[in-house]
């Protein structure tokens, strides 16, 4: 107890020498806590989701954008596939094809235009409000929902995108009807409209009126927030009759079709069918993309273990030392408590006490660390995982 | 045990009759689907058409809780050809939806094309499509068939009873064409006006010419319309006009004041009164072949 | 109180040797020991304190046979019977004037920290005009408030024999007395005997004997 009372009032006498060695202890227990916590979430949620999604059919080209692009919703714009390439799936009777398109984004996250179908393929459920249901209306992810502080009766602008250079398309105002329950995967944050409102927004489908004016926009009714955007289109029951769609559905263009075989055999089947290296379109299985993400990943944190490995013996050396240099500058206390009659064994449990009691308050700020990250593991994947791609 | 064993029986068999009420629903766009579904379901699923009575199906506008009540049927018939136009505008989910008209892309007959403009944009055009795919026997027995292997596809209802039904209807509809066929054949120099575009199919089914107006439906015909008709009479020597129901009163006899002898035929995307859809086209197909020949004999 | 004889040392493996025929401490009695540096002084302080153990001869302290000791008895006999001034005044700097005072508490095995203990510090301090800056640091004191909290350090454990080395060695020659003084009547308030190593010669007349260290100085063996 004394030893603990003397180190105690050292290291607090030292406060600022003590703080730079628990925090410098700490980090280098925290690094690889975290590096491993993170990694680990990051290789869980994405072979899960990979898991749960049997197949996507893309346009040739890379196979982890579509990926990405079709369970992630990352920024990656794979090259589009027609509508017609999930009629096919369709008629085959072999799979559900549910397109995604995720060429457009609001606030910041993706706006991904599908079928109903996805919703009950991903299990989703509303928290609040309820599914799409008419053209133009916005279902929004939990994150979606707490990041804008939007909810039900709110409503969405598409970010103004020249993608395809399109005259006279403007971003569309979308009513926020639903917001779902969060699921730690990207669905949460992803804008889900029906995949006819993002043909909306790519300027196939149009009204014949009311695009909300620069002078609307002055006199308050902006929704958006950004002065950049100063007409934009809403699609209300008074003009949603005018609204059509140039063209055939069949050409109207998706991101990615995830593909629900119905059993084995149909995979298996379907697998064959896109294997012809001159087709226009390849059929990929998320989870050997991701396993090899993985893998990779995981090769690289073999590498980060090593420099983290490296960089711990440096700083351990480093606090060694100044462990050792303040042994050395309490030579003099020393001499003076065993001339008052200290054990030597007491001298050392002083300076062990001292000793354990850094490593002690170091380990618990990296465990702290370390539990903050657990547990905000998923989240900040989730965020990394949209950041990264 | 065996006392157990009964308890445990009687509560699934309580559980099962609990859940029979649960019965699948199937939701048709118009009442040709609906009859057709209808035909081949029997008892084993509900039927719906949700447009309230009154109400034009192709101008329909559903509100969100007729949404929501279509999004959770099991299977959605759509008519394709251009027929509902609010499907386009809802959301529905891909898997229950079944469009009886695909693969008739070259059956179908093109309207004329609406040009038009909007915004800095430029002019563009819309070409049109003839949605009344079901007064043509044939087309109406290929949506039957598409009808037919939804179900089966989907197991609402066993193949072999579905097959079975199939080959029914096949048999009504193909009677129904033998009658059409004996009735209409003829009448390739009569000419027909309807109030409102609906005969495309059948027309071309049967060597008619039928034209078309855009009569206010379920209303006497104003004197502009009359003036309309008139016209058709003169230039283009029309002689038998068909309705689409029953007309109001007095609208028969201002017809009769032009020369025209007139007939009511229901386009059948609606349930016709007091009849069946067979029965209401083998009854429409007599009463337009009476009217002709009304109008042969002068 | 303290009883010399015969006392030989020298350290191992070098050449400077000890020795010390007879000397006696009485009680209370204040002993002042001169000479020149080199001459062993602290040494023999070092010897009495059973720090260091003689070759030959006895060290009896109070009785006891400090020499005979083994090193935990003689340890736990220093701690107890045994107060330390340093001329460096030792103290430790991260600790307040009342935990260095009470240090000995903390390290020496066989004493307990306890009320009377702490109710000695703050006596002494008191005693020693240092009872209003007992929470200050050492470095937020003069030097002779320093030595005023070494030496209440010396005497809160009680002992029989307070040695000082150089106590008074750093001072100016004002504060020099009143340390002294202050050393004196504390130790006589505790009873206890004082054996100071001191250059000091001004302050020789205060104590009640002087032993010159010349005395007992040998050179090399012959």
């Amino acid at each position: 107890m004394n030893a603990l009372y003397l180190a105690f009032a050292y290291l607090r006498y030292h406060w600022a020498r003590s703080l730079v060695m628990v925090l410098v202890v700490g980090l280098i227990l925290f690094v690889p806590l975290a590096t491993q916590i993170l990694l680990s979430t990051s290789e869980r949620t994405l072979t899960a989701r990979a898991d749960a999604t049997p197949l996507i059919l893309g346009a040739k080209g890379s196979q982890l954008d579509l990926t990405m692009a079709a369970l992630y919703f990352s920024e990656e714009r794979p090259e589009p596939l027609p509508m017609a390439e999930a009629e096919a799936v369709w008629d085959s009777g072999l799979g559900t094809p549910i397109p995604v398109h995720t060429a457009f984004s609001s606030g910041g996250f993706r706006i991904v235009g599908t079928t109903l179908d996805y919703f009950d393929f991903r299990d989703l459920t509303i928290s609040d409000g309820r599914g799409l249901a008419v053209l133009g209306e916005a279902v929004i992810g939990a994150n979606v929902a707490r990041a804008l502080e939007r909810g039900v009766g709110d409503a969405l602008v598409s970010a103004p995108e020249n993608l395809f250079d399109l005259d006279g398309v403007y971003p569309l105002e979308m009513p926020i009807v639903g917001v779902l329950a969060p699921t730690n995967t990207a669905d949460d944050d992803a804008v889900f409209v029906d995949i006819k409102t993002a043909w909306v927004i790519q300027g196939i489908g149009h009204g014949h009126e009311d695009v909300v004016t620069a002078s609307e926009v002055a006199a308050g009714l902006d929704v958006t927030a950004n002065a950049a955007i100063v007409e934009y289109q809403r699609i209300t029951p008074d003009n949603i009759d005018s609204f059509h769609f140039h063209g055939a559905e069949n050409e109207f263009p998706a991101t990615a079709v995830i593909v629900v075989p119905y059993d084995t055999r149909s995979g298996t089947i379907l697998r064959g069918r896109y294997l012809d290296p001159e087709g226009r379109t390849q059929l990929v299985e998320p989870a050997g993309v991701v396993g090899g993400l993985v893998d990779r990943i995981f090769r690289i944190k073999t590498l980060l273990d090593v420099v983290t490995a490296v960089i711990a013996v440096a700083a351990l050396a480093a606090v060694g030392l100044a462990v050792f240099l303040s042994y050395r500058l309490r030579a003099g206390e020393i001499a003076t408590a065993v001339k008052i009659g200290a054990r030597r064994g007491m001298v050392l449990r002083l300076l062990a006490s001292e000793t354990v009691t850094l490593l002690l308050l170091s380990g618990l700020i990296a465990l702290a660390g370390a539990a903050l990250v657990a547990r905000n593991a998923e989240a900040w994947v989730g965020w990394l995982l949209a950041l990264g791609t | 045990m065996a006392r157990l064993l009964a308890v445990l029986a009687t509560m699934l068999f309580a559980a099962g009759a609990a859940a029979a009420p649960d019965r699948p629903r199937v939701v048709a766009v118009n009442y040709a689907l609906a009859y057709i579904a209808e035909r081949l379901l029997g008892d084993a699923a509900e039927v719906v058409y949700p447009v309230p009575d009154g109400t034009d199906p192709s101008f329909w506008r559903p509100s969100i809780a007729d949404i929501s009540a279509i999004q959770s049927a099991d299977l959605i018939l759509l008519n394709g050809a251009g027929f509902a136009t609010w499907t386009a505008k809802v959301s529905l989910p891909r898997s229950k939806l079944v469009d009886t008209s695909r693969g008739l892309a070259d059956r179908l007959i093109a309207t004329e094309t609406v040009t038009h403009s909007h915004g800095d944009g430029g002019e563009h055009s819309h070409e049109g499509t003839a949605s009344y795919t079901w007064l043509d026997p044939e087309i109406a027995l290929r949506q039957a068939q598409a009808v037919a292997n939804a179900l089966k596809a989907r197991g609402l209802e066993d193949e072999g009873r579905v097959d079975d039904r199939l080959a029914l209807l096949a048999a009504d509809l193909a009677a129904l064409d033998a009658a059409a066929d004996e009735a209409l054949g003829a009448l390739s120099t009569t000419v027909f006006v309807a109030t409102h575009p609906r005969y495309q199919y059948l027309a071309r089914a049967y060597g008619l010419t039928i034209l078309s107006l855009e009569w206010e439906a379920g209303a006497a015909p104003t004197g502009d319309e009359l003036a309309e008709l008139r016209q058709l009479v003169a230039e283009r020597g029309a002689e038998v006009l068909i309705w689409e129901a029953e007309p109001p009163e007095g609208a028969r006899a201002a017809i009769a004041e032009l020369g025209l002898q007139d007939a009511v035929f229901p386009p059948l995307a609606v349930e016709p009164p007091a009849a069946d859809f067979v029965a209401a086209f083998a009854a429409g197909i007599e009463a337009i072949a009476a009217a002709a020949s009304r109008a042969e004999s002068g | 109180m303290v009883k010399v004889a015969d006392l030989g040392f020298s350290y191992p493996g070098g050449d400077f040797r000890l020795r010390v025929p007879a000397l006696t401490l009485d009680d209370g009695e204040r002993l002042a020991i001169v000479g020149p540096s080199g001459s062993g002084k602290t040494t023999l302080l070092n010897l009495i304190a059973g720090i260091f153990r003689p070759n030959t001869g006895r060290i009896d302290i109070a009785g006891t046979d400090v020499a005979a000791l083994p090193d935990a008895a003689r340890r736990r006999f220093r701690a107890s019977t045994i107060g330390f001034v340093f001329q460096d005044f030792a103290l430790l700097d991260y600790l307040t004037a009342r935990q260095n005072i009470l240090y000995p508490y903390r390290i020496a095995p066989g004493l307990r920290l306890d009320a009377a203990a702490r109710a000695r510090a703050e006596a002494l301090a008191e005693a020693s005009g240092i009872a209003d800056k007992l929470d200050r640091h050492p470095e937020a004191l003069s030097q002779g408030e320093q030595q005023r909290v070494a030496i209440c350090r010396a005497l809160v454990t009680e002992p029989k024999l307070v040695l000082s080395d150089e106590a008074t060695g750093n001072l100016d020659p004002e504060s020099k007395t009143r340390i002294l003084d202050l050393l004196f009547a504390r130790a006589e308030e505790a009873g206890a005997s004082v054996l100071a190593v001191t250059h000091d010669h001004e302050l020789l007349p205060k104590f009640d004997r002087v032993l010159d260290f010349a005395e007992f100085r040998q050179g090399r063996p012959a």
